[in-house]
């Protein structure tokens, strides 16, 4: 599903990425930086991408032999309103490439493209997503792989989690923040449903590693391991408050996904043969140290 | 040479046109092989065979007084039964290419006696055969059911023939009437495309059974249950048949049942039948295939990152030199990054050219000092191996034996970490957290 343009790794002339603020965008920067890539780093601040005039100024910022990622969204997508304006964004997109080809477009999509299934998930897994937010990311990765002739690589990743995540989402990143305020880690049920997180340092590297290669086809960003909610806060308190309390709450209705949503990553496994993900307990370890760093 | 048994001629010289001449003439019938490629011919005049199975060379040995082997497409006029018999390829989709097989039926057309019974024997979709019919001409399709590996005892042993008629009700003409019954089995006629379907049948039912045990071995792995105690006992079950296709694998491999699954789903296709079972048997083979990586990848990888793998094993199953979609090949592939050390008994090693790879000259060089052995094919010689020589040559404590080639409790004994299909070797509530 996902094959390379160059067998061999090669740095891309300069990578550009719209969405370099964003907590996978600095993580993309940080892998391209440290292989000596030079990167053109856009926020919205540098290009609004609902603004009238957005695909002229993307396109201004656009040479012939860039590589360029993806990544902004106005994420999660809720509802109908945000829904369209992601469309606008992705379409103001496609009009600056068209203005302005690159040679090579990564687009950071998301797991959310995937319905519940009672299989483990990989990228032969039919897109039909029950969410808006997948449906957004379907429509967003239809509009640009029919909008450009250059290699075109669509990534996309299940639960994240590091140490400077902006959000606050239920599991590893809200469990690590009310460890360390000394508050009780509260679980929907008891925690029982099982997920694939994946540590943020592994998105940035496997978005370099799809730009050095110069990849191009669909490939899914999941560990293949699960873990459940409550195992996750439990490690979370053995790293940052040992006497910390777990809580549950009676569940107010079914488990999301039915409770499990697994990944076969033989893809990835294939692509990118010496690349390791983090397991949850190292990627944990590794928040634990930033945090405790950077406090 | 004048004889009262019809004279059988072959035409196209690959694994199934040979493997049936030789059967021809064990059952006493002079045998022409034809074949247009001279340089074939050539080698097999001497002995020399493009494909590997059990008995073959022998067999074609102990016969040379009774078989021919020529290049001549004229010599098909001597022949009373001429079977158009070339293997077909098939694409990384499964899809046929036809062209030698039409080709080869034009040279039989033209050249056989206008008396000859002409055969289709390779494998065809529904409708081909009826296509290919000549004017004046006398064309059946016969079901092969060869299978790589046994395709001689196969040819000489069939369990039934099923023959495609243009007209079923009609008596088959004498000739080859007296060739069908040398082999001893019910015939059975029936109308073109339900042979040429009931071919496909076959294979679907066999892999229907094989994706069946796939998905239920991933299960035993996961919860401690062994499906090699499971098999058994299935067997016993007459509804399910003693031969009944129950060992799980790595996906099917050796572009036939490919070919079969991409046909049957075009075939549903065009009337409108539903055929998501089919692609789910796909679906499912493509996965068990990369079984053996996922192993490498949760076992060995995280603890060496330039593990040394040998690989043992190239052809997609024992008793063949065939690596069509075969799983040693595509995992050879996959570890390209680790430079993998590879032995095959059979398979030659222009099957690797461009790999960056090395072979052994034995398993037993190849295991050396290696971090993990992968066994990709079960053939005999693998099972001689002796797991506590293995550890001493060995610098890791990984075997990965999808087949069960070794015994599973000896390797854990020689302190090895030892993984099979259908079983955990843990303990069933270890396993059952895992």
């Amino acid at each position: 599903m996902i094959e390379h343009m160059y067998a061999a790794p090669e740095n891309p002339a300069r990578v550009v990425i719209m969405g370099a603020t964003s907590f996978v965008g600095r993580h993309t920067e940080a892998a391209l930086t440290a292989r000596g890539v030079e990167v053109l780093g856009l926020g919205s601040a540098d290009v609004d991408l609902l603004a009238t005039d957005a695909a002229q100024k993307l396109s201004a910022h656009l040479q012939p032999d860039d590589a360029l990622v993806i990544i902004s969204a106005i994420a999660p997508c809720k509802n109908a309103n945000e829904l369209a304006l992601n469309t606008r964004m992705m379409a103001s997109v496609c009009d600056a490439l068209a203005e302005s080809p690159v040679a090579h477009v990564v687009y950071i999509s998301s797991d959310a493209v995937y319905d519940d299934e009672a299989n483990p998930i990989d990228e032969g897994t039919p897109t039909t997503p029950a969410s808006l937010h997948g449906l957004m990311h379907v429509a967003r990765e239809g509009m640009i792989r029919n909008s450009i002739n250059c290699p075109l690589a669509i990534l996309r990743p299940s639960l994240l989690y590091g140490a400077d995540d902006p959000h606050n989402g239920y599991g590893p990143n809200r469990f690590r923040r009310l460890a360390d305020d000394g508050q009780p880690i509260v679980l929907f049920g008891k925690g029982e449903e099982r997920r694939d997180h994946v540590y943020i340092e592994d998105v940035g590297e496997l978005i370099a590693l799809s730009l050095l290669h110069r990849s191009q086809g669909v490939m899914n960003v999941a560990t293949g391991q699960v873990a459940s909610f409550h195992d996750i806060a439990e490690k979370v308190l053995a790293l940052h408050h040992p006497d910390g309390a777990i809580e549950t709450t009676p569940r107010q209705g079914p488990m999301p996904h039915g409770g499990f949503r697994s990944f076969v990553i033989s893809e990835c496994q294939k692509a990118f043969p010496t690349f390791r993900y983090a397991d949850l307990d190292t990627g944990l370890a590794r928040v634990q140290q930033q945090t405790t760093e950077t406090s | 040479m004048t004889t009262s048994l019809p004279r059988i001629g072959f035409a196209g010289m690959t694994h199934l046109g040979l493997n049936s001449a030789a059967a021809s003439a064990e059952k006493g019938f002079e045998t022409l092989c034809f074949d247009p490629d001279a340089a074939l011919i050539g080698r097999l005049r001497v002995g020399v065979l493009p494909v590997e199975e059990p008995d073959l060379g022998a067999l074609l040995t102990k016969h040379a007084g009774r078989i021919e082997f020529t290049s001549d497409a004229a010599a098909m006029q001597r022949c009373d039964v001429v079977y158009v018999a070339p293997d077909v390829p098939t694409d990384d989709h499964g899809e046929s290419d036809f062209t030698a097989i039409e080709a080869l039926l034009q040279l039989a057309v033209a050249h056989a006696a206008t008396s000859a019974t002409l055969v289709v024997l390779s494998q065809v979709p529904p409708g081909f055969t009826r296509r290919h019919m000549a004017p004046s001409r006398q064309l059946f399709y016969q079901v092969e059911t060869l299978i790589f590996g046994r395709a001689v005892e196969r040819a000489l042993f069939p369990e039934r023939i099923i023959i495609g008629c243009a007209d079923p009700k009609a008596a088959l003409p004498d000739a080859y009437h007296n060739y069908l019954n040398a082999f001893d089995c019910p015939l059975l006629p029936m109308r073109l495309e339900s042979a040429e379907l009931a071919k496909i049948s076959i294979n679907c039912c066999l892999v229907a059974s094989i994706s069946t045990a796939n998905t239920l071995a991933a299960i035993c792995e996961g919860i401690g249950a062994d499906w090699s105690e499971i098999a058994p006992a299935l067997k016993l079950d007459k509804r399910i048949g003693e031969h009944a296709y129950l060992k799980p694998g790595l996906g099917i491999a050796g572009g036939n049942l490919e070919r079969d699954l991409h046909t049957v789903i075009e075939l549903g296709r065009a009337a409108a039948a539903d055929v998501s079972v089919v692609e789910a048997w796909g679906r499912n083979s493509r996965r068990r295939r990369d079984w053996v990586l996922g192993k490498l990848h949760a076992h060995v990888f995280p603890k060496k990152d330039k593990a040394r793998i040998c690989v043992l094993g190239l052809a997609y199953k024992e008793n063949t030199h065939s690596t069509k979609n075969s799983p040693g090949l595509a995992l050879v592939h996959h570890l390209a990054p680790f430079q993998p050390v590879v032995y095959d008994p059979v398979v030659p090693p222009d099957a690797i050219d461009g790999m960056d790879v090395r072979v052994a000259a034995s398993a037993m060089l190849g295991v050396k000092n290696a971090d993990a052995l992968a066994i990709m094919t079960p053939w005999d010689e693998f099972t001689l191996l002796d797991p506590q020589a293995l550890r001493n040559e060995m610098a890791g404590n990984v075997i990965v034996d999808p087949y069960a080639v070794l015994d599973g409790a000896d390797c854990i004994s020689a302190g090895f970490q030892y993984h099979t299909l259908g079983k955990s070797m843990s303990r069933p509530d270890e396993a059952r957290n895992q």
